[in-house]
């Protein structure tokens, strides 16, 4: 079996799976695993599919006679689609074993319908990333944004509908601009197929106006600052077997049409193009992990790290468009290559924290992490893959997050040496903006294992917690495994990728890799690095402290756990440890301006102790952020829209002959525009 | 990889894992000769971290087991840094293993762990700490990386080996405003990055017990000393290798060696000897006064990186 075979099995099986799921809905158990089995089979074949493309760079054209005379399906998978398809493939991997347990949650409320909808939703994706028109492209995306769309309101809770709403506001209005910019694509090619959007030469103004369309219609979808206010609503209300999925892949797909449109069609463009891309991610980088650093709900805490992270990965896609303006095909492959491996990094942890997220949610049936804690001595092992998770997205060397940030220092780096005036100035700066959000991850990453496993239970439901089921864990444990592989692989990965890229862009392969152990930026003096001896010289340091514990004879000192940390003098309570709210309240203050908010306490009228009245009064504590996007942005969006479709309602009397009327005066006009057009 | 250099890099270890208790004990030494106290002797930390490893450890019942094993991630991850750093040469030991944004990564590494040991021992006054230490890291950090990636764009590398050779072979004139305003402001946060007085709020002892280290004892207690006083040694040692490289081995021949070696002793001693002078001369900040010091830094970094984009 070729490739090409592997491919349409895949696509075919995560179709067939979610009729399967469907009919099977009313016995939710066997659905359930008809989900989860065809969707890991799936990933399986699309994963053979796209690394064999990868391995032996060959991709794969397939042609179907779909019978409109102005389109025609074509899938046409280069490594570049194909690296996508791994990507997808290898989360969907997991989650798929994840899902067959985890859906027992929804056991009682249509897991068929569910099943269906995710099963869809991952075939979907397989397609937008494949498919060569543009006009096929539209409707696979449409088909996405449905599926995404009826998995986020799944709940059918007041949060979740709300969700959906703005997600469903937001991706179409990208969704219309995107539409725009493939009709001046069109207009210039004379076809929808992607193979001829890549020859043409528009005018500097035309490509202008394409890359401004596509770029904010596929940020949207992406997550981007400021389109970036849906993400948080619908990656937190949607389950989390999907919310995984969701910040996982599907805003990369736009990321990837990003690249497809923004850099392979339109080819190097002016210099503010990739500065315009490069500075929409450095303020999504910055102000994700601030606003993570205030919530308590712990799905919306790491749904704001994934804007940052497609914050991150903008920033390598910018760098690279600045490099191919400035005729430097090293930073262009190089930027754009750290944007990718991010990709595929940020979907391997991104993923394993939401599962991981996933498994509290399953045993608590909460997400505010005020209500957990303590969770790490009741499910040990899903505390540590989400430790291993909170490793890796915290980019600590030599895990896969660490590795990819570094291309993308780099490729700044060697803007900075290379570039112009304006980029000579402004790319230090970036690179210190993404160290502050390093550190802001760092911290609420803490703060996010922290509030959830550590310390005692604060909730009913958290004292009773046990380990989720083992297909939970195997699931999380592939995604644990990766950030370690990709890390440690980075000499293997690196240079496929960046093979990708330059094939592409139709660049000379450029060599990342010395073969064996190490990888650097294009140029071997600017800067080298090699995950595997870092880990090797990292397990025999610590040998050292174990010599001297043993030299010392501490070995022989023997351990006593104490029943509770020290409280200075008072009982130790599970209130006595950091509340989550506290835990960022340093940030809260200092970044004030970011964060505005009001902090109020209130004495309660009863009191209690030992003689009522005496010595304690209850103290209610509040510190209310307020969101400034919500505010200044979403608010006035929202009502202009509700306030354009009453007025529209006028025009929908209910009327039989009012409806005739419409459909003559729309006939009337066409004719005329016909005639004034002379068509 | 040469034989040579992973060899100095393993002696540079050794050095720095056998002197770091020494130097801090010299800390403590300049604070009681500035108390008018007579103080313990150099080798007072020594006797200290030998006795804590006899003594029986005390684990409170909520740790797991990231609590236990961070003493000795701490310990490896900051020798890890040393062998990184090029003290005595001019060449890194490890330059093809990793660069100076590793380095970076690498003490963010130490305060990642350091953090999640002091959540895990599920102590009130550890979660201040940690709380703290955290975001005084997103104040520091910033400004490292950018006075570093300044310094490097001046040697054309982010190799430290190649920013050490720049700089101490006068290739990249140092007596210029760019690289003595990155000096300053690297001093400053590097300061604080040592988290001594004034700016211990993380590790304040009378007022949050130590933070993450509260809860340790016996042998957790002492790795993790040993290991804070390495990682110290090897913030200055950044700064050293970046910023005053004079006097280094160029090759890798043994006088050289040596005179570097006994050069690095004493500027480290020189710099304890500032340090040492300014932490017991001011009394503590409070964290929200911290801001200002960074954004002072952060605003020097900025003149610096002006400054190196004129000269350009």
């Amino acid at each position: 079996m070729s490739a090409q075979d592997f491919f349409l099995l895949s696509v075919l099986l995560a179709v067939a799976g979610a009729v399967a799921a469907l009919l099977l809905n009313r016995y939710g158990r066997v659905a359930n695993i008809v989900t989860g089995v065809s969707g890991f089979v799936a990933a399986l074949l699309g994963l053979v599919a796209g690394m064999s493309v990868l391995i032996t760079g060959q991709g794969f054209k397939l042609m179907l006679d779909a019978g409109l005379p102005f389109a025609r399906l074509v899938f046409n998978v280069d490594q570049l689609s194909a690296f996508m398809v791994v990507v997808i493939c290898f989360l969907t991997l997991a989650v798929s074993l994840y899902s067959i347990k985890y859906l027992d949650e929804y056991l009682t409320k249509n897991p068929g319908v569910l099943g269906c909808l995710i099963n869809l939703f991952i075939a979907s994706m397989l397609l937008v990333v494949t498919v060569g028109n543009a006009f096929y492209f539209l409707i696979f995306w449409e088909v996405m944004t449905l599926a995404s769309y009826f998995l986020v309101i799944y709940e059918q809770d007041k949060q979740s509908l709300r969700a959906g709403f703005l997600y469903f506001l937001v991706a179409h209005a990208g969704t219309a601009l995107i539409m725009l910019a493939f009709l001046l694509l069109y207009q210039a090619a004379g076809s929808f197929d992607f193979d001829a959007f890549r020859v043409i030469k528009l005018a500097p103004a035309a490509a202008s106006l394409v890359f401004v369309l596509a770029f904010v219609g596929f940020s949207a979808k992406a997550g981007a600052v400021p389109l970036h206010f849906w993400l948080p609503e619908a990656h937190s209300a949607a389950p989390s077997n999907v919310s995984s999925l969701l910040s996982g892949v599907m805003i990369k797909t736009a990321i990837y049409m990003i690249i497809r449109v923004c850099v392979e069609f339109l080819g190097a463009g002016p210099w503010w193009w990739g500065f315009v891309v490069l500075l929409i991610g450095v303020i999504s980088t910055v102000l994700g992990p601030i606003y993570a650093l205030t919530q308590h709900d712990i799905k919306r805490l790491l749904a704001f790290h994934s804007v940052e992270y497609v914050g991150i990965i903008l920033m390598g896609v910018g760098a690279g468009m600045l490099g191919l303006a400035l005729n430097n095909p090293v930073i262009g492959v190089i930027g754009l290559m750290a944007a990718l491996y991010h990709l595929l990094n940020h979907a391997v942890f991104k993923g394993l924290l939401f599962l991981g997220a996933g498994s509290a949610i399953y045993r608590t049936h909460t997400r505010d992490m005020n209500h957990l804690g303590g969770l790490a001595k009741l499910m040990p092992w899903t505390a540590l893959v989400f430790f291993i998770g909170a490793v890796a997205i915290s980019a600590i060397p030599p895990l896969n997050g660490f590795v990819s940030k570094w291309f993308i220092y780099q490729s700044l780096f060697g803007l900075g040496v290379n570039g112009d005036f304006m980029d000579k100035v402004f790319v230090p700066l970036f690179a210190m903006l993404l160290a502050l959000a390093g550190a802001g991850t760092a911290m609420c990453m803490v703060k996010a294992y922290g509030s959830t496993f550590s310390g005692l239970a604060r909730g009913q439901h958290a004292r009773e917690a046990k380990e989720v089921p083992t297909l939970m864990l195997i699931g999380k444990g592939i995604l644990a495994v990766g950030t370690v592989l990709f890390g440690l692989g980075a000499p293997l990965i690196a240079p496929r990728i960046a093979t990708a890229v330059s094939s592409a862009l139709r660049l000379a392969p450029m060599s990342v890799t010395d073969g064996a152990l190490q990888v650097f930026p294009g140029i071997p003096a600017q800067a080298t690095l090699a995950t595997p001896i870092i880990a090797v010289l990292f397990v025999l340091l610590l040998l050292v402290p174990i010599a001297i514990v043993v030299i010392t004879g501490g070995a022989k000192a023997g351990v006593r756990v104490d029943a509770t940390p020290w409280a200075a003098g008072y009982k130790y309570t599970p209130q006595t440890f950091i509340a989550p709210r506290s835990f960022g309240q340093p940030v809260q203050t200092l970044f004030q301006r970011l964060l505005p908010g009001k902090i109020t306490s209130r004495e309660h009228g009863h009191q209690y102790g030992p003689t009522p009245g005496k010595y304690f009064k209850r103290m209610e504590y509040n510190n209310q952020i307020e969101d400034v996007w919500e505010r200044y942005l979403m608010t006035p969006v929202a009502k202009a829209v509700t306030w354009l479709s009453q007025k529209v309602q006028v025009l929908q009397g209910g009327n039989l002959r009012v409806y005739c009327l419409y459909i003559i005066i729309t006939l009337v006009v066409l004719l005329i525009a016909i005639d004034i057009l002379n068509l | 990889m040469e034989p040579n250099l992973l060899l100095i890099g393993l002696i540079q270890a050794l050095f720095v894992l056998l002197t770091a208790p020494l130097y801090s004990g010299f800390s403590r030494v300049i604070r009681a000769k500035m108390h008018s106290r007579k103080g313990p002797p150099l080798t007072q930390n020594y006797l200290d971290i030998l006795k804590l490893m006899k003594r029986q450890e005390v684990i409170p019942a909520p740790a797991t087991w990231i609590f236990r094993v961070t003493p000795y991630i701490v310990m490896a991850t900051a020798l890890l840094i040393v062998m990184l750093l090029p003290l005595w040469t001019w060449q890194s030991p490890l330059g093809i293993v990793g660069d100076v944004i590793l380095v970076v990564y690498l003490f963010g590494t130490i305060r990642f762990f350091v953090a999640m040991a002091g959540l895990d021992s599920g102590s009130g006054f550890a979660g201040i700490g940690v709380s703290r230490e955290m975001a005084l890291g997103m104040l520091v950090e910033p400004t490292i990386i950018l006075v570093l990636f300044v310094v490097a764009l001046h040697a054309g590398s982010t190799n430290l080996g190649a920013i050490s050779t720049a700089i101490g072979s006068g290739r990249v004139p140092f007596i210029t405003p760019a690289i003595w305003l990155g000096l300053a402001a690297f001093a400053l946060v590097s300061y604080i990055e040592l988290g001594k007085l004034p700016y211990d709020m993380a590790e304040a002892e009378q007022e949050v017990q130590e933070g993450a280290l509260t809860e340790y004892s016996g042998r957790g207690l002492a790795l993790m000393k040993w290991g804070q006083a390495i990682k110290q040694m090897a913030v200055v040692g950044l700064f050293l290798s970046v910023f005053f490289p004079f006097g280094n081995a160029a090759s890798l021949e043994l006088v050289p060696l040596l005179i570097g070696l006994v050069l690095f002793g004493v500027k480290m001693g020189l710099c304890y000897l500032v340090i040492g002078i300014i932490e017991n001369s001011m009394a503590r900040a409070t964290l929200f006064s911290v801001p200002r010091i960074t954004w002072a830094s952060l605003g020097i970094a900025l003149l610096s990186l002006i400054f190196y984009v004129v000269q350009a």
